[in-house]
């Protein structure tokens, strides 16, 4: 889902880096005011851990495979802004280091998998557990959903930026990307839960961070 | 660390490596710009950014091959994306073939976006390749904070480059130690591993996380951080950040014109 430069026309990645930047600047800002320093090298730890969490491929249908964005991870331990904050620094260093994702193109995957999938990812996991409560089965259903949704909707934004780039016709690129990430998200959704089920049963107190 | 995947070649001593940070990143930053915007089927100003991507890598001394074999790792992805372009674009067709109920059509139109939205893509990855294997990740995000990033992104960039390696190194006993047991069989059966070896990781990272803490405020840790290292720009900066920029503005003037 890491769009390259070169597929997003001007007026896409001009929006997309202005609409990026404001929520980074907005995440920057309630970091500032409500984490203590003590956040910040956990965050980057948790940046890292994401980062070689990629690296670990699971299998999807037909050959391919797909591995974890991690957004909703994030978003579900440290809340929505931070998770944004954590994304952006993941993207920013895969473009730079690895070319994953180009570097005029960072505002739009920002974009997708920062502030989309942050965002979707946990308000569908908070809507889950007020509808099954905060106990282990609300977390578990709740982070599954949530990350299955994080990765859908990621997917549709990243398919509707390439289409009205022209770099493909909607017809095409939107039913290719939802189907093939449907399939992804219930590898990030078991992970997910997979790492969240862990945590509960080691960490618990994890799940009692302070968010933003 | 037995993996310098990351800046490997950043402790060369070229006049690329010499420049500041800061006037790397702009110019990168300009030449994607430039590239991006170039119209469609403007080959020779392609040819002539390929130009000077090469001319600027055989002064960096980063070996040739390296980049190239870093630039086709990222290329299947960058195609893969792009692949369907040919059959959905309309316009004079160029082929059309059988393949088993689908009559699928190719157009030159089609052809031609592809080979634009490649040929793009591959020049920005070599630009950026060129950046990081030129410049020291340190001194890369020092510029980036003089450049007006925030702190703590600076901060939380600065302590995943730390920590990559460790987790990296952690990663990769853990998964020397799951193949040597046997992994394999059903696909949900995999999952599963993974997910216990992402939640073993996740916990030892926090864990490591509020330890470095501890040990940064034993140190006396206040939320500052400080470096020895101090960026300068020198006038080789200003001669090569002008010139760069002039080759630019002047392709992109002759795109406009013709």
């Amino acid at each position: 889902m890491h769009i390259p430069d070169g597929f997003l026309n001007i007026a896409t990645v001009a929006t997309t880096c202005a609409v990026s930047a404001g929520g980074v600047g907005n995440a920057v800002r309630l970091a500032n005011k409500k984490l203590g320093e003590k956040q910040v090298p956990l965050m980057g730890v948790l940046a890292a851990f994401i980062f070689a969490a990629q690296m670990l491929n699971f299998p999807i249908a037909g050959g391919t495979s797909g591995h974890l964005i991690g957004a909703a991870l994030a978003a579900i331990l440290l809340g929505p802004w931070a998770g944004v904050l954590i994304m952006s620094c993941v993207l920013i260093a895969q473009s730079l280091i690895f070319q994953d994702g180009g570097l005029l193109a960072l505002g739009a995957n920002i974009f997708n998998m920062g502030i989309v999938a942050s965002f979707s990812g946990y308000y569908i996991y908070r809507l889950v557990t007020l509808l099954l409560g905060n106990g282990r089965r609300g977390t578990l259903v709740g982070g599954f959903v949530g990350a299955w949704g994080s990765v859908f909707l990621a997917a549709i934004v990243c398919a509707i930026e390439l289409a009205v780039s022209g770099a493909s016709p909607i017809g095409v690129v939107l039913p290719a990307m939802a189907g093939f990430h449907a399939l992804i998200g219930i590898g990030e959704g078991l992970i997910t839960v997979a790492v969240l089920s862990l945590v509960l049963a080691t960490r618990a107190d994890l799940l009692q961070l302070q968010r933003i | 660390m037995k993996h310098s995947f990351i800046d490997q070649y950043s402790d060369r001593d070229s006049f690329i490596h010499q420049l500041d940070p800061r006037t790397k990143f702009i110019t990168t930053l300009l030449f994607i710009l430039a590239v991006v915007l170039t119209p469609p089927n403007r080959w020779l100003v392609f040819a002539l950014y390929l130009f000077i991507i090469a001319v600027l890598i055989l002064l960096s001394t980063v070996p040739i091959r390296y980049v190239l074999k870093r630039s086709l790792v990222i290329m299947p992805f960058v195609v893969l994306i792009a692949i369907f372009i040919p059959f959905f674009k309309e316009g004079e067709v160029a082929g059309s073939y059988n393949i088993w109920l689908w009559e699928v059509t190719v157009t030159y139109s089609g052809l031609q976006v592809l080979a634009n939205i490649v040929i793009k893509a591959w020049l920005s990855i070599l630009s950026l390749i060129l950046l990081t294997s030129t410049t020291k990740m340190t001194n890369l995000l020092k510029g980036l904070e003089q450049l007006r990033m925030p702190r703590v992104m600076v901060m939380i960039l600065s302590f995943m480059y730390r920590y990559i390696f460790v987790l990296v190194d952690e990663v990769m006993r853990m998964r020397q130690a799951r193949d040597s047991r046997n992994f394999g069989g059903k696909r949900l059966w995999q999952l599963r591993t993974i997910g216990n070896m992402l939640g073993t990781l996740f916990i030892r990272s926090y864990e490591r996380g509020e330890r470095v803490y501890a040990a940064m405020v034993a140190r006396g840790f206040n939320g500052q951080t400080r470096t020895l290292n101090r960026l300068n720009f020198t006038p080789a900066d200003a001669y090569f950040g002008v010139g760069f920029s002039l080759i630019l503005i002047l392709s992109s003037v002759f795109n406009l014109l013709y």
